[in-house]
This record gives C-alpha cells, structure tokens and sequence, in this order.
C-alpha cells in the first residue's frame, strides 16, 4: 500500500467517490522488483485509463517469484482532486527493493 | 537526480569533450559531448556522461555516441542523446533511445498579429487557449477515436485528421516526414496502448509540455526568417507535446518485450534501462513498426492542438486564422529513431537514427526538405524555458558531417523537479513570470514551480555551442508572453 500511495502522491491529491469495486492482480518473475513495478503499472492504467484509484489491500502475497494483492478500488473524483502531475510511466531505471525489518523498502522512478 | 560524473573528459575543440573508448569495457566507440566551458561544468554535475558511454557499448553503433549541450540525465540514454547504429554491422534499435514519449516534439505557427496590437489581449488569448486545448491529468480531447480509427490515423499521420478539417493542407508539407512515417504498424500495438490513446489525440499532457505566444523579438538571419514568415514583432505560437498514454504504453510494451532478447542475442548491457535488439530481427522490427505508428498518432495530436489554437485565435482577435497568417512554420520530432543515410567511410549506409532529445538538423539542399526551406535548411525549433526566450535556427552541412544530422532540443534541465519545488519556496512563480511579463497558467498544482526559468540551463549558450560548431545557424529569438501547460 505505501507504494501505491507513493505513486498516486506523485499524481496529486486524490479524492475517491463511496462506490467500490474489488480486483485481484498476480503477477510473476524472477526479479521481486519486477513484481512491485509491473504492480504499479496496473496501478498507473487504471488511473489514467479508467480513473480508479486503490482503497484498500485484503489479501497480499509477496514472495520472491509471485506477487498477489486482492482489495478494492473506487472511481477518482476528478472535480475534487487536485492534480500535481501527470506520470507516464513506471520506470525499470534503479529500481530497487530490498527487505528490512517488518516489510520492504523499494526505491522506484516515475518518467513526468 | 544523480551523483557528479567523475570520467574522464578530454577537449577536442572549443564545443567538443570526448570520453575515450577506454574508459569503460564494452565501449565500442567514444562518446562526443558538445558544450563549451561552463556548460560542461553544470553538464558533469549528474551521470548523464556516463550515460552517454554507456550508449557506446550498443553493438554496430557508428562513430561516436553523442550528446548535444542541453544533455540531462535520462533513463537508459541521456536527455539530448543521439546514436546512430548500422544494421549492417549487427547494429540494434533501443526503446530507451527513442523515450517514453515518442515522438514528443515541437511546432512553431507563425502569425501577423503585431505584439504592439494584441498587447491589451494577451490575458484573454492565454485564457482562451487554456480554456480550448485540453490539458492536464484526465483531460480527454475534444474527439475520441475508436480502435479502427486509430489505426488508419496512425497509418496516415497527420494527413487523416487534416482531412477530418482539423488543419490545413499547407500544414502537411510543413511537417517532418509530411507527418506520417511509412511502415508504421499499428496493428502492432497492445489494446492497452490503443486505449491510453482513443481519447487523447489533440490534448497537451503535463509536465514540460506546453502551449506558448511568443514574440519573434530578434531576427539573425533574414533571409531564412523570410522564408519562415518570420517577422520582427509579430506573434508566434509554440506547441510541445508528444504521443501522450498511447506512445507511453508502446514504450512500456517493447521495454517488456524486451527484456531478455539482449540475452537471447548475446549482447551485454551496462544498464537494464537500454533493453534492444538487433534492428533486422523480428524483437526489432515489431517495435520499429509499432514506435512509428506512435510518431504518427504524435504529429496528429499536435495537428489537432493547431487547429484549436487557430480558434482560439480567432474567437479573441474576430478574424479567422487565415487572415491571422497562422500558418505552420515547422513541425519537427525530437524523440525518435529513424532510418536514414549517411556517408560512413566513404560508403553510404542506411543507419537507425536515435534522437532522444535531440532534433533532426538537415542542411541546405537536402531532399528531405520542402521547396521552401530547401535553400536556408530544415527549420530547428528549440524552446527554452517560460521565462527567457527560444530560437528557432536551421541545420547546417555540420550536422550531417558530424552529429547525424542532428542538433539540440531545448535549454536542457539543471534542476530536478525536486530541486525546482524546494527552490519555489516561499515564491511566487506565476507572480514572478508576470513581472517579466508573461501570462501563465497551469492545472497542476506544482507545474509552474517544477518548469519555472531557474531549473533550466541558459537556452543563450545551449544554442551558441551549435552555432559555433556550424552545426545549426540562428535564425530569430522569441520571447514567451503566454503559457498554458497541464
């Protein structure tokens, strides 16, 4: 979730309308940084192609080949939110994640 | 951003630094930054050299790896980059040499609106172009194609959406390429790709896209200004913009794509960022057709921005935009990769072309050109920032000789964004660009902060190192007095 609040922090201040719809992503790799880009990504389309934005994670699964997260998203208020910037993409360049005590740190660049 | 570079850099001349090929393994020829003396100094204060050596290790590239005097640390290759690479020597087509946003590139409109008359009206044109180009994050243009649509706009470029009366036919002839690279292969490109683009044809994006009048307020060369309609105190319109989510989305599907055919081909890479294959094979050719389908949907979503610009024109000043003289001057890519020849050894090769922040530069007499410009060489538009000014110049026979036909893009940043925020602090930059007399206005919150006039480099010095290297020549200085951006 810190991720995506990264990335959306990035876009502006987003504010969500009450109706919500749930997701289910998974996605594979080798490389566990792939995982949390290729994440984001969908994060990114969703938001520029359908405006929605994520509300909350149930369930995820992180390991270092899989990633799985399961929650809701809810449609962006466009009139309310205040926009910084728009971000074209999620970056491979230094992108970095490693495991520290209780979670995971990840450094990762937005092309604007 | 990054660290300082600390390699080596040796003077060839007074606008040239070479990085040896020794420097680093893998480096298959120097890298060639053009810059003079203080530009070099803010240049070694990011990795962006090492970036430009790193490009050096692209199997079959050609001569040098270059890197004009508005380079900035970039993604993969540096801002301001250009490779050219032979196929024939094994050479490859890197999606990081072309950028996310293919095809971002930039337009001047020439008018006969005299500054001394439209003075009074400036906030009302600013106002009315803000309010007629789309522009910032969620805002869809005022058409939205469908999917077959979009695949016969990006197979016929510019002139699909002149014919849907958004343009006019003068406007084709002004555009590099006419606006419409052959053998693009939309039927290539990813449904996500073709969904990020059906509502953003002819929408301005953010970040340092923007739509500016500017004032043609010194003219160097007549002649070519002439031939331009370049008028001394007359107004101009400058439009930067790009491929929006659509070419974005073809970036991101080849750097996928991509990721391990430098392996499947042997090819060892310095940074994961500069993902290619070799331009012959089938991983290469899929994104050559794909990124040309996206400079396509580039130069119509720029055609369209024109249109709208000439109504907004003409709602302000009550006279339509042909009486206005809102004729293209040029239209000209800066993230790109294309095939074109050049002498190599005596031989004339067919080679892939990467400009990444780099603008195509032709010389007089070259074929490529309209009637028009045949004789002064290929119009070069560079902006510069919100506050100072920007050129517009002409390729010169330097450019073929020694940049691949290419020369500078912008002014070329010196602050991160970053930096620019923290440097805004306690200011007031919409206030401050009003007091040097230019109107602006933004959607973004922090969009005047990140582009304001002090995160650039001086655009003075960035095109005095190409003049001086003969290769592009001053043409006329335009001062911005409005801006919109996303």
């Amino acid at each position: 979730m810190p991720a995506a609040e990264a990335l959306y922090a990035a876009i502006g201040e987003l504010a969500t309308d009450n109706e919500k719809s749930p997701f289910h992503f998974e996605f594979e790799s080798n490389d566990p940084s792939v995982l949390l880009r290729d994440f984001l990504n969908e994060l990114l389309i969703l938001f520029e192609r359908d405006q929605l934005c994520l509300k909350a994670i149930i369930e995820s699964t992180f390991t270092a080949s899989r990633l799985i997260v399961a929650g809701s998203m809810a449609p962006v208020n466009l009139e309310r939110s205040v926009f910084h910037r728009e971000v074209k993409a999620i970056t491979y360049h230094e992108l970095n994640i490693r495991e520290v005590a209780g979670g995971y740190e990840a450094t990762f660049i937005v092309d604007i | 951003m990054a660290d300082n570079y600390t390699g080596p850099l040796e003077r060839i001349d007074a606008t040239r630094w070479r990085i040896p090929k020794s420097y680093k393994p893998g480096m298959h020829v120097d890298g060639v930054i053009y810059a003079d003396d203080a530009l070099i100094a803010a240049i070694k204060q990011d990795k962006s050299p090492e970036q430009v050596a790193n490009v050096a290790c692209l199997p079959g590239i050609v001569k040098y790896s270059l890197a004009m005097p508005d380079i900035h640390w970039g993604y993969g290759f540096c801002i301001g980059g250009v490779a050219a690479t032979d196929p024939q020597k094994g050479g490859v087509i890197s999606p990081g040499g072309v950028g996310y946003d293919i095809n971002c590139g930039v337009r001047l409109i020439r008018t006969n609106i005299k500054f001394t008359d439209a003075r009074l009206q400036m906030g009302k044109l600013v106002d009315e172009l803000f309010n007629t180009v789309p522009c910032g994050v969620g805002k869809g243009g005022i058409v939205k194609f469908s999917k077959p649509e979009l695949r016969k706009l990006m197979t016929e470029g510019s002139r699909f959406v002149v014919k849907r009366g958004f343009g006019w036919e003068s406007d084709i002839e002004s555009t590099e390429a006419h606006g419409c690279i052959p053998d693009a292969e939309p039927d290539l490109l990813s449904d996500r790709a073709l969904s990020r683009g059906s509502d953003q044809c002819g929408t301005l994006g953010s970040g340092n896209h923007f739509m500016e009048i500017q004032v043609v307020e010194r003219i160097d060369d007549a002649n070519a200004a002439g031939a331009m309609g370049l008028v001394e105190g007359n107004l101009a319109v400058m439009i930067h913009s790009g491929s929006r989510g659509l070419g974005y989305q073809v970036c991101e599907d080849a750097l996928q794509e991509l990721q391990h055919t430098p392996r499947k081909y042997g090819i060892e890479l310095p940074d994961k960022q500069l993902v290619c294959a070799p331009i012959d094979s089938k991983e290469g050719k899929t994104y050559l057709g794909a990124m040309r389908a996206a400079a396509n949907f580039a130069w119509c979503n720029r055609q369209i921005m024109t249109h709208l610009a000439r109504e907004a024109f003409s709602n302000v000043l009550g006279l339509p935009a042909e009486k206005l003289g809102m004729s293209l001057v040029y239209d000209v890519a800066h993230n790109i990769a294309k095939m074109e020849p050049y002498d190599v050894d005596g031989k004339t090769c067919q080679l892939c072309v990467h400009r990444k922040g780099a603008t195509r530069a032709f010389p007089p007499g070259h074929p490529e050109l309209p009637d028009r410009y045949r004789g002064i060489g290929q119009p070069v538009l560079v902006p510069g920032d919100m506050g100072r000014a920007s050129y517009v110049l002409t390729g010169q026979a330097g450019s073929m000789e020694h940049t691949f036909g290419s020369s500078c893009h912008g002014a070329g940043r010196r602050m991160s964004r970053g930096a620019a925020i923290r440097a805004s602090k306690g200011r007031n930059i919409k206030r401050e660009l009003a007091e040097r007399g230019v109107v602006a206005r933004a959607r973004g919150r922090t969009g005047l902060e990140e582009e304001q006039p002090d995160a650039y480099k001086d655009v003075n010095q960035v095109v005095d190192v190409l003049h001086s290297a003969a290769i592009s020549h001053r043409v006329a200085r335009l001062r911005p007095l409005g801006v919109i951006k996303g």
